[in-house]
C-alpha cells in the first residue's frame, strides 16, 4: 500500500526525515519496500501483512508512527450532527405521510453486519481540486470526479471503502421530488443475474455473490424505478455503471457498510475482480469507523462539491463486545528471553491503542480496541510488545538440544547412492514433477494411473509424473542440442500414482545416458559407444556397495530392454529408447539408454551390515582361456554351469576380455575367461589343477560349442 | 696405495657414478685386469710371510665390497635408464582419471543447510509431497477462507478431495509433533509446489528447508541464537543479521530474517533492491493454536520454527540470477558446482 509522508503528518507530528521513518516502520513490521520523493511529498510503499487491515489506511499507519516515534496521535474527530433535529426538518416537505425517505433492508446480517447510507442533495459533481487529485495520484489512485475522489480519499485515509450512487439514476424521479419512498436491499444475487460494473464489463452473478439492490416504496411500481430489485452494485467489490456518479450528478446516496470477509472473498474469486474495496473487506473492516468515515466523506463533499444532507439511515450493529486479555509480565519475558519492565510493557501497549489496567502485581488486563480483531491471545500481545521494544534488543541464546537417537535415515542412504553415481561419472538432474499427460502415453505409461491437478497452470503441468524418464530425456535432448557428446544424468525423486483409494508416492531413481564417451588412457583416447551394459555396470556397482546379491537381469523385446529383479521381485527396467520415441523427443542420430528403479524397493533389500571374511591363506593358480563363441549362446548360463562343475577348486570365473573384429568369424565373438583355482587348506600344485581345468576346457568346446584360439 | 686409502675413496667415488659408462669406468679402475686390486695383489710378494693371510683377507673383503657396490649401482642405474628410454615426459599433458559427476547445486545446498543443523543436534525428517489440506493449512492455524492463505496458493488434486501438493514443508511439523513427544529438534528438507507462473524468480516447484525445536523454556532469544549460527556458517562470519517483525499464521511472534547484502556488503545494489539487506528466511515462535492441534501442552512447552527457500539461498551463494537454470539441467551449469 502507498501512503505519503505529508498525509501522515495530518495526524501525527513527525520529527524524523522520511528515510529514517521508513527504516523504523520496516523494523516495526511495516516493511517499506520503496521510498520516493515526488511532487513535494514522499511516497512510501508499504507491504502490509494480511493480519493487519488496520494498517491499510493513513490513519492506521499514523497510529503506528505515533507509537514508534513517541509522538501523539491526533484524534480523528468529525463533527457529529444531531440528526434527530436537523433531518426531521428535512424530511417533512418531502413526505406528506411523514414516513422516512428510504429504508435499508438486510437479507442476512451475517453477510452484512452493518449498512449505513446518507442522501446528499444538490451536489455539483465535477473535477476535483488540485490537492485532492494530487494526493490520490501519489498513492496510485486515478482521479475520476470530486465525489468519487472523496470516497476514495476516505478509503485511503481511514480504511473504510465507501460507494456513492447517482440517486437520480437509482430512483428516476428523485430530482423532481415526486419520489416514492425507496428501499436499499442487501441480498444474494440470483443465479444468472447480470450487472455491468463501473469498468464497463458485463458480469454474470450467482447466489454466492452479495449485491446491493433497490426497490421503490411499499407499492412497488417498476415503472418508476429503473432498477427494480435488480443489482445496482456488487457489495464490497464494485459499483454498477448504471448508477455511477458522473459529471453533472446532483443527488447522491453515500454507502458505508461492512460486508462479510468470506462472502466478499468468494465473490471476488468467482468474478476474478479485485478492487481496493474488496481487498479491505476481505481482511476485515472495523465496525467502529463506518459512521466516522461516512461523516468524513459528507463533510468533504459539502465542502468541495456543495450540497446538503437530506437523510441518514443505519441498519445493523456498530459495536462488538469488548475483548479483554490477561497478560502476565513473566510470560512475556519467558517467551522472549529478555527482561522488559512492566512499566515499559504498559507504555508500549497503551501507545498502540490498547487499554491497559493493572490487576495485581505484574499482571495486566488488556482491553483490545475494535480495530485490532487480529489480537486474541497473550502471544499476540507479546508480539506487539516485542516488535515495539525492538527485535534487535532481544539477546541471543543457544538452547540446550537434547540429542535424539535416530535410526539410519533413508535420506542418508539415498545420499550415499547419489554419491556413488557421481563417482561413476553421472551428473544429478532435478526435473519438474508435473507433466503433460499425453507424454505419458509416449512412454507406454498409462495416463489413467496419473494423478491430475484440479487447477493446473497449463496443460504441460496437468498431472503428477508417474515416471522420472520424460524429464530426464528432455534434459538429455537439451544437452545434446548444446552439442554435448556425452550426457549421463540421474535423478532421485518421487513419482506419484493412483493406488486404490489413496494417492501413492514412491521414491525412484532414474538414469539416462546418451552419446559417445571418450575415455583418455595412457595409450590415447578410446571412444566408447554406450549401451545397456553401461547401465548394468552402474546397477552392479550400486548393488555391490549396498550388499544386494540375489539379483538378475532378464532380457526382453529383442534385447532392447532388461528388467532388474532382486529376490524375484521386479525393481526396475532398463531400456534402449525406440527411434519413434527419440523422434518425439527431438533427438536425432543418438541412442538413449534409460534405467528406472524403485529406490524404496532397493533400499528394502540393502544389507548394510558387513561381515569380514579372511583373504585366502594360500596363493591360487590363474589360467586364462581364449576362445570364440556363437553370438546366440548365452554367457550367463555358460558361466553358471562352469562354476557349478568347477567346484570346489574353481574359486572364481570371470570374463576379462571380449572382442569382435576381422579375426573373429561372423556370428561369433571372442572371449577370454580367467579361472582362479585355489584351496583354503594348502597351496595347489599344477597336477591338482590340471584335471579340473581340462574339464572346464572340454565343457567349453563340447557343451557350449566354443572353439579355442 | 694401501688398502685403507682405497677404502676411503671408493664410497665418495661410487656416489658420483650415475651412468652405465661411469660405472664401467669405476669397475675397470678397481677390478680391471690392470686395476688397483690387481696391483694391490701383486704387492703381496713384498709382505712378510706371517702377515700375508691378514692381507689376503683384507683384499678379499675389499673386492667383495667393490662387487656389491657395483651391483647396487647397477640396479639403481638400470631403473633410471628405463625411464630415460620413454618418450620425453610432459606434465602439461592432461591427467588421466575417471571423470566425476556432480551433485545438483540444490542438493549440495540442501545438504549443507541440513548438516549445519545436524551438527547442532537436529535430526533430519522428510514428509510426503502429497498432503492433506489439514496438515498444510488448518493444523498450521491457516484458516481456509482467509487472506493469509493468499500467500500459499496451492495445487489441489483431482479425484482426491482435500488433498493437495504441499505448498511448504511446514506440514511435516504437524506430522512430527503428532507422532513424537518433545523435546524435538528437527529439520525438514523437501520439494514444494505453488501455482506461480515461471519466470526468472518464480517457479511452480521449488525446495525448502524447514526447522523447528520444541521443549520446555524455548525462547525467542534461542531462535535468534540458532539462526545466527546458521547464517554465519553458510554465508560467512562477517555478515550482519536482522530480525524484522512479520506475520505468519503459524508463529507468534513472527520474524523475517535478513542478512546484510553479500554482494554490496550492505551499501545497496540491484541484488538487494538498494536496501542493503537480503531476506533469507521466515521464522517465529510456534503459535499456541498449532500446539493445540497436535495435543502438545502449550502451557508447558514452547518452540520456534523457521523455513527457507533452498533456491534463494543457492542463488545468493553462487550468484545465480535465474531460478529456471536449476531445472534446465544444462551440463555447462551443473558441472560448475
Amino acid at each position: 500500500m502507498k501512503i505519503t509522508y505529508n498525509w501522515l503528518k495530518d495526524f501525527v507530528a513527525i520529527k524524523i526525515p522520511p528515510r529514517e521513518l521508513a527504516d523504523k516502520l520496516t523494523m516495526a513490521g511495516l516493511e517499506v519496500v520503496s521510498l520516493e520523493g515526488k511532487a513535494g511529498d514522499f511516497v512510501l510503499e508499504i507491504e502490509v501483512t494480511s493480519n493487519r487491515p488496520d494498517w491499510l489506511s493513513v490513519y492506521g499507519i499514523a497510529r503506528e508512527v505515533a507509537a514508534i516515534t513517541g509522538s501523539k496521535l491526533r484524534a480523528y474527530s468529525v463533527e457529529r450532527r444531531a440528526y434527530s433535529k436537523n433531518l426531521s426538518a428535512i424530511r417533512y416537505p418531502l413526505h406528506a405521510n411523514n414516513s422516512r425517505l428510504f429504508s435499508i433492508q438486510i437479507e442476512n446480517k451475517k453477510d452484512c453486519p452493518l449498512y449505513t447510507a446518507r442522501i446528499i442533495r444538490g451536489v455539483k459533481a465535477g473535477p476535483s481540486p488540485e490537492w485532492l487529485r494530487k494526493r490520490l495520484e501519489l498513492v496510485g489512485c486515478r482521479s475520476v470526479n470530486n465525489i468519487v475522489d472523496i470516497t476514495n480519499y476516505v478509503l485511503f485515509e481511514l480504511g473504510e471503502p465507501l460507494h456513492t450512487f447517482d440517486l437520480d439514476r437509482l430512483v428516476r424521479k428523485f430530482a423532481s421530488s415526486q419520489v416514492l419512498p425507496f428501499k436499499i436491499i442487501v441480498k444474494r444475487a440470483k443465479n444468472g443475474e447480470e450487472i455491468v460494473t463501473i469498468d464497463g464489463i458485463k458480469r454474470v452473478l450467482n447466489e454466492k455473490i452479495l449485491v446491493i439492490a433497490s426497490e421503490v416504496g411499499e407499492h412497488v411500481n417498476t415503472r418508476t424505478c429503473e432498477h427494480a430489485n435488480t443489482p445496482i452494485a456488487i457489495a464490497g467489490i464494485m459499483g454498477g455503471r448504471d448508477t455511477e456518479v458522473t459529471e453533472g450528478t446532483k443527488n447522491i446516496l453515500l454507502e458505508a457498510a461492512v460486508f462479510n470477509p468470506i462472502v466478499v472473498r468468494r465473490g471476488r474469486q468467482a468474478l476474478g475482480l479485485q478492487s481496493e474495496s474488496s481487498y479491505r473487506f476481505e481482511r476485515g473492516i472495523d465496525l467502529g469507523i463506518v459512521e466516522k468515515a461516512s461523516s468524513r466523506a459528507r463533510e468533504l463533499i459539502e465542502e468541495i462539491a456543495g450540497g446538503e444532507e437530506a437523510a441518514f439511515e443505519i441498519n445493523g450493529v456498530s459495536k462488538l463486545k469488548p475483548k479483554n486479555i490477561t497478560l502476565e509480565t513473566e510470560n512475556v519475558n519467558n517467551l522472549l528471553g529478555e527482561n522488559i519492565p512492566p512499566v515499559k510493557i504498559k507504555t508500549i501497549l497503551s501507545s498502540l491503542g490498547f487499554k491497559v489496567k493493572a490487576k495485581v502485581k505484574n499482571s495486566f488486563s488488556i482491553g483490545v480496541p475494535s480495530f485490532r480483531q487480529d489480537v486474541n491471545l497473550g502471544v499476540d500481545l507479546i508480539e506487539e510488545i516485542a516488535r515495539s521494544y525492538g527485535y534487535e534488543k532481544i539477546p541471543q541464546s543457544i538452547p540446550k538440544v537434547s540429542p535424539s537417537v535416530t535410526i539410519r535415515e533413508r535420506r542418508d542412504l539415498v545420499s550415499n547412492i547419489k554419491n556413488m553415481l557421481v563417482s561413476l561419472g553421472l551428473n544429478e538432474a532435478i526435473t519438474y514433477s508435473l507433466m503433460d499427460s499425453k507424454i505419458l502415453n509416449d512412454f507406454n505409461a498409462s495416463s489413467l494411473s496419473a494423478i491430475g491437478l484440479m487447477n493446473p497452470l497449463s496443460q504441460e503441468q496437468e498431472v503428477l509424473r508417474t515416471t522420472l524418464l520424460p524429464g530426464l530425456i528432455r534434459a538429455i535432448a537439451y544437452n545434446l542440442n548444446q552439442k554435448q557428446d556425452y550426457v549421463a544424468l540421474f535423478e532421485a525423486a518421487n513419482v506419484f500414482l493412483k493406488e486404490g483409494n489413496a494417492p501413492c508416492e514412491e521414491l525412484k531413481l532414474g538414469i539416462a545416458l546418451s552419446g559417445t564417451k571418450t575415455i583418455l588412457l595412457n595409450e590415447g583416447a578410446v571412444k566408447d559407444e554406450l549401451g545397456l551394459l553401461n547401465l548394468k555396470g552402474i546397477i552392479e556397482a550400486l548393488f555391490g556397495r549396498l550388499g544386494i546379491k540375489d539379483y538378475v537381469f532378464v532380457n526382453s523385446l529383442q534385447g532392447s530392454q532388461a528388467a532388474v529383479y532382486i529376490n524375484k521381485e521386479k525393481v526396475g527396467l532398463m531400456s534402449m529408447l525406440s527411434s519413434a520415441l527419440l523422434d518425439k523427443c527431438g533427438i536425432k542420430n543418438k541412442d538413449v539408454f534409460t534405467l528406472e528403479v524403485s529406490l524404496e524397493k532397493i533400499l528394502s533389500y540393502a544389507a548394510l551390515d558387513k561381515k569380514y571374511a579372511p583373504a585366502p591363506k594360500y596363493p591360487g593358480i590363474t589360467r586364462d582361456i581364449s576362445f570364440i563363441l556363437k553370438t546366440e549362446n548365452s554367457v550367463k548360463e555358460m558361466l553358471s554351469e562352469l562354476r557349478e562343475k568347477g567346484r570346489p577348486l574353481l574359486c572364481s570365473l570371470k570374463i576379462v576380455d571380449y572382442y569382435k573384429g576381422k579375426q573373429i568369424p561372423a556370428g561369433y565373438r571372442g572371449l577370454t575367461l580367467s579361472c582362479l583355482y585355489g584351496s583354503s587348506e594348502r597351496t595347489l600344485t599344477e597336477e591338482e589343477v590340471q584335471p579340473i581345468h581340462n574339464l572346464i576346457c572340454s565343457m567349453l568346446t563340447g557343451e557350449f560349442g566354443a572353439k579355442m584360439r | 696405495m694401501d688398502i685403507n686409502a682405497i677404502l676411503a675413496q671408493i664410497d665418495t667415488e661410487i656416489s658420483n657414478v650415475n651412468s652405465p659408462e661411469s660405472l664401467e669406468h669405476f669397475r675397470l679402475k678397481y677390478l680391471g685386469r690392470k686395476g688397483l686390486l690387481t696391483q694391490l695383489t701383486s704387492t703381496i710378494s713384498g709382505i712378510a710371510k706371517e702377515e700375508r693371510p691378514v692381507f689376503g683377507q683384507q683384499v678379499n673383503s675389499l673386492k667383495n665390497k667393490l662387487l656389491s657396490l657395483i651391483e647396487e649401482k647397477q640396479k639403481a642405474i638400470s631403473v633410471s635408464s628405463k625411464q630415460q628410454k620413454l618418450e620425453p615426459w610432459d606434465i602439461g599433458m592432461p591427467g588421466i582419471a575417471q571423470e566425476l559427476g556432480r551433485l545438483h547445486p540444490l542438493t549440495q545446498v540442501t545438504d549443507e543447510i541440513c548438516s549445519i543443523f545436524k551438527r547442532m543436534g537436529f535430526s533430519v525428517v522428510e514428509g510426503p509431497e502429497i498432503e492433506t489440506e489439514y496438515n498444510n493449512f488448518t493444523g498450521l492455524n491457516i484458516p481456509l477462507e482467509h487472506p493469509s492463505r493468499e500467500a500459499f496458493d496451492t495445487f489441489y488434486l483431482k479425484d482426491y478431495p482435500k488433498m493437495l501438493l504441499r505448498s511448504h514443508t511446514s506440514p511435516v511439523q504437524i506430522r512430527v509433533m503428532q507422532s513424537r513427544k518433545p523435546p524435538l529438534a528437527v529439520v525438514v528438507p523437501g520439494r514444494v509446489y505453488r501455482p506461480d507462473a515461471v519466470d526468472a524468480s518464480h517457479s511452480f516447484m521449488f525446495h525448502q528447508v524447514e526447522g523447528f525445536m520444541v521443549d520446555e523454556g524455548i525462547k525467542f532469544s534461542d531462535l535468534k541464537g540458532i539462526l545466527e549460527v546458521f547464517a554465519k556458517t553458510i554465508f560467512g562470519k562477517n555478515i550482519k543479521m536482522r530480525f524484522r517483525p512479520h506475520f505468519f499464521p503459524f508463529t507468534e511472534p513472527s520474524a523475517e530474517v535478513d542478512i546484510s547484502c553479500i554482494i554490496c556488503k550492505g551499501k545497496g545494489c540491484s541484488v538487494c533492491g538498494r536496501k542493503g539487506w537480503l531476506e533469507i528466511l521466515g521464522s517465529g515462535m510456534i503459535h499456541p493454536n498449532v500446539f493445540k492441534h497436535v495435543n502438545i501442552d502449550f502451557k508447558k512447552y514452547t518452540g520456534f520454527a523457521f523455513g527457507m527457500g533452498v533456491e534463494r539461498i543457492a542463488m545468493l551463494k553462487y550468484g545465480i540470477n535465474d531460478i529456471r537454470l536449476f531445472y534446465e539441467n544444462d551440463l555447462r551449469f551443473l558441472k560448475q558446482f
